[in-house]
């Protein structure tokens, strides 16, 4: 298992690699650069900000220069359109708060999307399995920016305590959350539900009811591990999307997470915040993935098996 | 079907608790805590770019910067257009209006206790030209003599029209007749800079100087820095070491950076704000009948309008620009589109004490207008819009703009005949491609940086940095000059005037409508007058706790 780990790890450093590089040369494609503003800036001072930000040269030095101050010094960079603060800062201030929003929501979505899946699976066909799937449905299409300002104003508006949107009280982090989670519980119970009648039509289960075992043993013992596993394959990226923001939950709850530098870095041509906040989400996906891949050799016996060799 | 629910109700259980956990805690609103503590909470569009002056070019930065810092002089409360003595207790100039020399009050201070002199300012001004620095707005100091040779590097420091006679007293020369330069002076680029700190962090050139953090603080306003979250809010707290603290009706100032204005209105209506930022189109009506006499809708020094890349054909052809221009309904416009929030004006600077433009006449109806306008179509060689070439109207991706040229496109296919595309790009892509001249007609918008005309006049000078449209007229540019030379505030406003007939009659440009800004004010607040500025003296504002909430 720890070959599989290492050799997961440097398949990550490589995709990491990769992923800034062609970030790196994308970003400069685009039209506009970072100190394009309302007003036109004259050419002289345009080239006196470029000197000093290092843009004047070469991509290619750029590029070089760029690394080197990641490996030697740990530094990403100034953020190019809000001047004094690093990207580092930028990321060190807002991650948190989206890490504690993505936890509850994943909390939330596994909570109630693996029992709703399994529970559907079970009741297959019957009332309470069209019930669950039809609000598993409606949570996939609807989109978030439906969804937030709904659960807004129906319970932020009438429950004393929540609020509509802002960030200066605990209670707030409540319907981001749920936002958030509502909206992958809907995946995460489709996915359960087909993993787990896939399971469910398997021989060892039908000589389990042989045996005589109760339907929530069977259910809870030898049906679940192996019908969670296309769920537990969707968590890892799910769950790095939601620690490093959503735009538009952020947006509609007045959230000061990662979700919106994303959208704004863009948007501004920041490139030292574009590339150090692609550079943070590889980490994170590589990271999630790698847990999900522990996951799966931990639950399935064949992958174990394969691992071990 | 009933176990079905059931089987619901079990998974929706862990949530349902919650909820009712937290409707036992507590009542109070947001709004109502910080009144009884004197913190103001206002909607502030988006974080800052930066608190330091010369970085800071956005508006949501210049309103923090002018409650941080303090200029030679400072605008009424009640009356932008009045200047009151801010660091400046007096002052004089020559009778030409180009020397004027300031005399400081001694009882200005800095944060930290040291007096603000003349050679902050000196210090101030010498960093935004320096030509290594590169000072965004530098620009708006070229006023001063040799300000413009000095930033380019062409000539030394001395020669700029900035003498410290000693240190309660500056003296500037500007190039030339300056009548408005206090108008100018309002803008946060001619505040004082700490030297003190900002040398002791870098220095005067150091771009990645940490002396705006929380910690290194210092400014010489009605507030310093107490505590700035990131995208969360920034938070302001009186200076007990400003001149006029006890006139200071409040305490502190929460500035919060909602972009959404959808989550702002929504959040006013919740009791999280004492005054939002603006309230878009599409939420006016509800705000106006749920907010009653919160909802304020306030002139604003804006002009919405289309730009016409004036080289290439059929654009380059006056009668084409004319015809467009008529067959524009802007009634519905502006009550359909803008739901209201604008005034209707076929010139472009709005209006203010003192200047009068002359628009070029046009019939009375919106039919007689539509059939002039086919009448120049056709004259121009596309009668009913036959042959007419494809064109496209540019906009960027924000909602009502796009939607405002659907419209635009709707109006001109109905009176004219012609079809337009809409090429819809993102901000900074639309940004450049209309710096670039890489559009045909493009949706637009100038703020004045300063109550005068000037500021949007001077817009359409050729070749300026702005104009991007391609035309351009000697005469403008002479009328614009005879304006610069001006000692007179009469003749330089018929002069500005003119400079202004004489780009509507060229018409380079379609004016629509002057935006008026539309935001939503708890009655807990009291002292705040509506500015055609966005910044608004925020001192004299006063919290008064007793009001219900603003919960409709």
């Amino acid at each position: 298992m720890i070959k599989t780990i290492l050799q997961r790890l440097l398949q990550g450093m490589l995709v990491i690699f990769v992923l800034v590089t062609i970030t790196f040369f994308l970003v400069r494609l685009l039209p506009g650069h970072p100190f394009l503003g309302e007003r036109k800036l004259p050419d002289h001072i345009i080239a006196q900000l470029n000197e000093h930000y290092g843009l004047n040269q070469g991509a290619g030095i750029q590029y070089l220069q760029y690394w080197k101050n990641i490996l030697l010094h740990g530094d990403f960079g100034p953020s190019l359109v809000k001047e004094s603060l690093q990207v580092s800062d930028i990321i060190a201030q807002a991650f948190p708060v989206s890490l504690l929003l993505g936890v509850l929501g994943m909390g939330l979505a596994i909570c109630i999307g693996i029992p709703a899946g399994m529970i559907a699976a079970y009741k297959r066909g019957c009332g309470t399995d069209s019930l669950i799937m039809l609000f598993a449905m409606l949570g996939i299409c609807l989109p978030a920016f439906v969804i937030a300002p709904l659960l807004g104003i129906s319970l932020g508006k009438h429950i004393p305590g929540l609020s509509v949107a802002g960030w200066d009280n605990p209670l707030c982090v409540v319907l981001p959350a749920l936002t958030l989670g509502l909206i992958n519980a809907a995946y995460i119970a489709r996915l359960s539900r087909g993993g787990m009648l896939e399971v469910l039509s398997q021989d060892f289960i039908r000589t389990a009811r042989a045996k005589g075992l109760s339907s929530s043993r069977i259910l809870r013992v030898h049906a679940l591990r192996g019908g969670l596993l296309p769920a537990i394959s969707y968590l890892g990226p799910a769950f790095a999307a939601l620690i490093t923001g959503s735009f538009v939950v952020e947006s509609c709850f007045q959230i000061p997470g990662m979700g919106l530098h994303f959208v704004n870095a863009t948007t501004d041509r920041d490139y030292f915040l574009i590339q150090g906040l692609v550079f943070f989400y590889g980490v994170l996906i590589v990271l999630a993935n790698l847990a999900v891949d522990i996951a799966l050799i931990i639950l399935n016996p064949r992958l174990r098996s394969q691992s071990s060799q | 079907m009933c176990a079905a629910v059931k089987h619901l109700a079990l998974i929706l259980l862990p949530i349902l608790s919650l909820l009712l956990l937290i409707s036992c805690s507590e009542q109070e609103s947001s709004a109502q805590k910080a009144a009884r503590d004197g913190i103001l909470l206002i909607g502030n569009n988006s974080e800052p770019q930066s608190l330091d002056p010369h970085k800071a070019t956005a508006i949501a930065d210049g309103r923090i910067i002018s409650s941080l810092f303090e200029g030679l002089v400072r605008p009424s409360p009640e009356q932008s257009s009045i200047m009151l003595p801010g660091v400046a207790q007096s002052w004089q100039h020559n009778e030409e209006a180009s020397i004027w020399t300031f005399n400081l009050r001694p009882e200005a201070r800095w944060s930290d206790g040291r007096p603000v002199t003349a050679s902050d300012f000196a210090y101030a001004y010498r960093r935004l030209l320096h030509p290594e620095f590169g000072g965004k707005y530098a620009e708006m100091l070229y006023p001063l003599k040799g300000a413009a040779s000095y930033n380019q590097g062409h000539a030394p420091w001395e020669q700029v029209g900035v003498k410290v006679i000693n240190s309660q007293t500056l003296q500037l020369s500007t190039d030339g007749p300056c009548p408005h330069l206090l108008q100018l002076m309002l803008h946060h680029i001619w505040y004082p800079l700490p030297a003190h700190v900002v040398e002791a962090h870098g220095g005067m050139l150091d771009r990645r100087s940490r002396w705006t953090d929380v910690d290194n603080w210092v400014s010489n306003g009605a507030y310093t820095l107490k505590e700035h979250r990131y995208n969360n809010f920034l938070e302001v707290a009186a200076s007990p070491s400003y001149w006029r603290k006890q006139q200071l009706r409040n305490r502190g100032i929460r500035f919060l950076p909602i972009v959404n204005g959808f989550t702002e209105t929504r959040m006013f209506f919740d009791g999280k704000l004492h005054i939002s930022n603006n309230v878009p189109p599409e939420m006016i009506s509800y705000a106006r009948a749920q907010g009653g006499s919160q909802f304020k809708q306030t002139p604003y020094y804006n002009c919405i309008f289309y730009r016409i890349n004036c080289t290439s054909p059929p654009l380059n052809d006056l009668r084409v620009r004319r015809a467009l221009s008529l067959a524009i309904n802007r009634d519905a416009l502006v009550n359909k589109v803008v739901r209201g929030a604008g005034r209707v004006t076929n010139s472009f600077t709005p209006p203010s004490s003192g200047y009068h433009v002359e628009t070029p006449k046009q019939p009375a109806t919106q039919a007689e207008r539509e059939e002039l306008a086919r009448e120049l179509l056709a004259e121009a060689g596309y009668p009913e819009g036959k042959d007419f070439p494809s064109i496209e109207i540019m906009s960027s991706s924000r909602e009502v703009q796009r939607i405002m040229a659907e419209s635009v496109q709707a109006f001109w296919l109905k009176a004219l005949g012609i079809r337009v595309d809409i090429r819809s790009y993102e901000w900074t892509a639309y940004k450049a491609a209309q710096q670039n001249r890489d559009y045909q007609i493009s949706s637009s918008a100038w703020s004045g940086d300063f109550l005068d005309p000037a500021t949007f006049v001077e817009l359409w000078r050729s070749g300026g940095g702005n104009n991007n449209t391609g035309w351009g007229d000697p005469e403008l540019d002479a009328a614009l000059n005879a304006a610069r030379r001006s000692q007179q505030r009469e003749t330089r406003m018929s002069q500005l005037a003119q400079a202004e007939q004489i780009m509507l009659r060229a018409q380079p440009i379609i004016p629509l409508y002057w935006s008026e800004r539309c935001y939503l004010v708890s009655p807990m607040v009291s002292g705040l007058y509506p500015s055609p500025m966005e910044s608004q003296p925020l001192d004299a504002v006063k919290l008064n706790p007793e009001p219900p909430s603003n919960k409709p």
